[in-house]
């Protein structure tokens, strides 16, 4: 530098530079963020201050077939409280009131640490609206305790098939990390039963609220007057195709005991009433369910969270004979009018081979009303394991269903493949068939295969899947939309299933016949007893049935466990049901009739 | 018009103006910063009482006498000293940094008024007949000058007002006319300093290029040997920084050199400004609409941080107005040094500018994420008594001058 003096021109030079270099620097890095980048920046300032809570949405109702509620939805109070703003002097006196342990209060606090104490958090859920109304006369002296009003399910309508509706509950851990846009923690999602199945319709669609919060999160505000946000839509209602009345019914009738009642429509698999008992409260449900509930229904003996309906496996006794006279139809084996002589019983081998009674000469039609052991022993040697597996099959015995709600068991019809694997081939003789021909020995049936071979035989071959959902009401349109089911075609002759179908009608109208205690005189009923043995008890009474004979319009299986005999106990209950339905679907009929006839005046 | 010409002449109205301007402004950015939050709201009535005083001041100090600063420069240079080893012993801990005393119930900042005494003492040491700054016992002799208060700076330990009283110094040493070597010896050991916070090689190769610029000048080699065992300890500065400085100045160190590691702890603040300053756009989001202040998401953004609330709620229109009058303002102090009439009035104007420049650079840079994080207030905007008072002071100093630019001063 050659002009080393004071304030020389260079220096001042300098100087000037440095100045107009750094405020070009700075005009540089202004243009940079607030007018290239402004989007950017825009965007984190916005992620800064606004925040989102979603809103549930309440459930979809489901109804029964004449949209009358069966499950709806009834306001929940669920208590708050903001850590920031709560004063752990109250504690005392909140557990008091909400009737919990001393401890619970604090316990709640130290978990709600880890996150932002400035949002309120659940303290209880379904709280009584009691305690709600003590909550509002005291709030001034309890600040950081609020309330809000959640939906939970109502179940007050008279109506529990537990084993159908099922319940909800708290999403778990596992289910929501498999599904977090859908859900987030403390979410209700269906866990059995309807609920369950048909989650997707059912859920709603959650809506959001959008919030201003300062840098220590606290909420000064809503975002846009609340413009934004965006208002939760409520799940659409399921229809289903149980019939109010016949449930309530089919729900008393099998109260004091343990076994299952299904009905259905043989001519499109739509499940009228479903019980299985015992059931449990599904009102237990709708709140928070405590262990100790939890544990005394896993414990109880009677297996009330058991799904007798779809799970339960029993041997079909004397209700599976039609299915081994078809096969000997259809082959061509007999004729309607092939006899057998009952003196009480069939000698195999060194074995005796009991009936129930010293039948004499029937023919099938009888063998069937009488529900004749001795002529079914001889049949099925005939016919044989390999046709009766094949017709087993044609009434889709031995398999699931397909119901729409699970879990459900297949049952067992043996064949000889069955056989040759567990006895080994050639050392199984036919001797090992003769129970099968009643139903007994190592063939197994659901209620719910039961129900579809009842309506099977009802419907002559045809029907669908059986089902408990019609269709479902799409929440914003208000549209009903049906469900499709698939088709079940049985491959036998009309006239077959004439002769079957007589010789059921002649189970309840003949003298002989072992349901003629449940005939009617307004409404012929065809059924079929039939006794479930079983080897760690009483035997389980089995009746299946259908009514009107002609035309049928509803198929009824009903298993009453340890009690013995099916006509004594089933029999009445499927009886009452079947009535109920037809004259409560007259009623409505000619109510209709009435209303048209109204309308035209 | 007559009258006009007359007061121009006696007063600089540029310098006046754009005074007046950003302090309006301040109070602006300050209300919208306050009106709303608990703890400051009082703020605004505070900052209006001290430009109340602060005018007084700068009206008392215009009217003085022109020799009175050359007379009073050593004593309020030692006076200066007094307090900031008085600050050290009585002083408050505010932010980790023991640098506010109160008498009476008026708290202020020692190393504020430290300031003036600097700029007065080293003007009139430098402007010394007798002194060449180019005689390297004269250039260590004014260097312990400078030190001396940084090094008292440093023990609060006030990292800011440390560099900002190295740069004034620095500055001044430089217009009186140091040569090339002088600068470099001056200069070095910093340069050293900053390139050893990046790591150990960018430390080495700084250290080379300094060992082929000391074979360049050719200076003789206990002088050169002398240069370079203070270059090559300066690189060590920064270990033992971190021992004297506070953990929280340790870690806004790092978020400067490595921002994103922390943006939840020592980098929020920055983070957060860059954020409201950039969200402001062309036009801002308009008078206390801003959220980001609002909200308050910077803490004591009235300070440190008011740039970005200009920024925000004013935009890059708000922005750029108040860059272009300090730059008005920093050149029209630039034309006065040398309009003024004697080469001590000349330096003393070179002082004050380094300092609201050093100010300026760093407190708007911090609020650009330029500059690291270093609590400096920007003169006139910033929220904050000793600051506003000092600066108005120095201003008085400046006017001062420029009145009695045509008298020689004996």
């Amino acid at each position: 530098m050659s002009e080393n003096y004071f304030g020389s021109a260079i220096r001042r030079r300098i100087v000037f530079i440095l100045i107009i270099g750094m405020i070009a620097i700075q005009t540089f890095q202004l243009v940079n963020m607030q007018l290239l980048e402004k989007d950017k920046y825009e965007e984190k300032s916005k992620d800064n201050s606004i925040k989102s809570f979603s809103i549930n949405a309440p459930r979809g109702i489901i109804f029964d077939r004449n949209i009358e509620i069966l499950v709806g939805n009834k306001p929940s109070f669920t208590i708050q409280i903001t850590p920031s703003k709560y004063n752990s002097e109250n504690n005392k006196i909140i557990e008091l009131v909400l009737g919990v342990n001393s401890g619970y209060v604090n316990k709640l606090l130290k978990k709600f640490r880890k996150y932002s104490k400035f949002k309120p958090r659940t303290l209880m859920r379904g709280v009584d609206y009691k305690i709600i109304s003590w909550l509002e006369e005291n709030h001034s002296m309890l600040p950081g305790i609020s309330y809000i009003v959640e939906t939970k399910r109502d179940y007050t309508f008279g109506i529990n098939a537990a084993h159908v509706f099922g319940y909800t509950k708290e999403i778990d851990r596992k289910t929501l990390n498999k599904n977090k846009n859908k859900y987030s923690i403390g979410d209700d999602v269906g866990f059995s039963g309807v609920e369950k199945k048909y989650e997707k319709y059912l859920r709603g669609e959650k809506g959001r609220e959008y919030y201003v919060v300062n840098a220590r999160q606290k909420i000064v505000g809503r975002n846009n007057e609340g413009k934004n946000d965006i208002a939760p839509i409520k799940g659409n209602d399921i229809v289903l195709s149980l019939d109010y009345e016949t449930q309530k019914i089919a729900e008393e009738l099998m109260n004091s005991s343990k076994g299952s009642a299904i009905a259905l429509d043989p001519t499109n698999g739509e499940i009228l009433a479903y019980v299985s008992s015992p059931q449990y409260n599904l009102a237990d449900f709708a709140g928070v369910t405590s262990t100790a509930l939890w544990d005394s229904l896993r414990n109880d003996k009677a297996k009330p969270l058991f799904n007798r309906g779809t799970i339960s496996m029993y041997p079909p006794g004397s209700t599976f004979k039609m299915l081994v006279a078809m096969a000997a139809l259809e082959k061509g084996i007999i004729t309607p009018a092939y006899q057998v002589n009952c003196k009480g019983g069939l000698q195999f081998g060194n074995r005796f081979f009991k009936c129930t009674h010293f039948h004499g000469k029937v023919n099938l039609k009888e063998a069937i009303e009488e529900s004749c052991n001795t002529y079914f022993y001889k049949l099925i040697l005939k016919v044989g394991i390999d046709n009766l597996y094949e017709y087993s099959k044609k009434f889709h015995l031995g398999e699931k269903t397909g119901i729409d709600i699970s879990p459900e068991s297949e049952g067992l019809i043996p064949s000889r493949k069955y056989y040759d694997r567990i006895y080994g081939k050639g050392k199984w003789t036919d001797g090992y068939l003769l129970n099968l021909g009643i139903g007994q020995g190592e063939i197994i049936t659901t209620p719910i295969q039961l129900a579809q071979y009842t309506a099977l035989l009802a419907n002559s071959g045809v029907s669908k899947t059986p089902h408990f959902a019609k269709g479902y009401i799409e929440s914003l349109s208000n549209e009903f939309i049906p469900f499709e089911y698939d088709s079940i075609k049985v491959d036998i002759s009309k006239r077959t299933f004439k002769i079957i179908q007589n010789a059921m009608a002649g189970v309840v109208s003949s003298q002989n016949g072992t349901a003629h205690g449940v005939k009617l005189d307004e409404i012929s009923i065809s059924g079929k007893t039939g006794t479930a043995q079983n080897s760690h008890g009483k035997d389980h009474a089995i009746f299946i049935a259908y009514a009107p004979s002609v035309n049928p319009q509803i198929a009824v299986v009903v298993i009453v466990e340890n009690v013995g005999y099916g006509s004594t106990f089933a029999a009445p209950i499927a009886q009452k049901i079947i009535t109920t339905y037809l004259e409560n679907k007259k009623n409505s009929i000619s109510e209709l009739i009435n209303f048209d006839k109204k309308e035209v005046n | 018009m007559k009258i006009g010409a007359k007061l121009k002449d006696k007063f600089d109205l540029v310098i006046i103006l754009s005074v007046i301007a950003l302090i309006t402004i301040g109070i602006v950015a300050i209300y919208s910063a306050t009106y709303n939050h608990p703890t400051a709201k009082g703020n605004l009535n505070k900052q209006i009482f001290f430009v109340m005083v602060s005018f007084l001041i700068l009206f008392i100090i215009y009217f003085l006498p022109a020799r009175t600063f050359r007379i009073i420069a050593f004593p309020s240079y030692i006076f200066s000293l007094l307090i900031l080893v008085a600050v050290l012993f009585l002083g408050k801990t505010i932010y980790g940094a023991k640098s506010w005393m109160s008498i009476g119930a008026i708290g202020f900042q020692p190393s504020e008024f430290a300031k003036i005494g600097l700029i007065l003492f080293l003007s009139y040491w430098l402007t010394d007949s007798k002194r060449d700054i180019n005689n390297i016992k004269d250039l260590l002799l004014t260097v312990l000058i400078g030190f001396i208060p940084i090094l008292l700076i440093l023990l609060e330990p006030d990292m800011g007002t440390a560099i900002v009283f190295a740069s004034i110094s620095l500055a001044m040493i430089f217009w009186s006319g140091l040569n090339l070597f002088g600068l470099f010896v001056v200069l070095s050991p910093g340069i050293i300093l900053f390139a050893s916070l990046f790591g150990t090689i960018p430390f080495i190769a700084t250290l080379l290029l300094m060992l082929v610029a000391l074979f360049y000048f050719k200076q003789n080699l206990f002088i050169s040997g002398a240069v370079f065992v203070v270059n090559l300890s300066a690189g060590f500065i920064f270990d033992f920084l971190l021992k004297i400085l506070k953990p929280h100045q340790v870690k806004r160190l790092q978020s400067f050199v490595d921002p994103t590691a922390d943006p939840l702890g020592a980098g929020y603040n920055a983070l957060q400004a860059k954020v409201a300053m950039g969200s402001g756009g062309l036009f801002g989001k308009g008078f206390l609409e801003g959220n980001q202040t609002q909200l308050r998401f910077i803490p004591e953004q009235w300070t440190d941080f008011i740039y970005c609330v200009i920024g925000e709620e004013f935009g890059f229109i708000g922005s750029i107005i108040v860059l272009a009058i300090f730059l008005v303002l920093f050149l029209r102090l630039l034309n006065l040094a040398s309009v003024a009439d004697d080469k001590f009035g000349k330096l003393t104007i070179i002082g004050i500018l380094t300092m609201f420049f050093i100010h300026f650079t760093i407190n708007i840079g911090m609020n650009l994420g330029i500059t690291p994080v270093i609590g400096l207030p920007l003169p006139f905007i910033s929220y904050g008594g000793s600051s506003l008072v000092t600066n108005m002071f120095l201003v008085g100093i400046v006017l001062n001058i420029y009145k009695n630019r045509k008298h020689h001063v004996v």
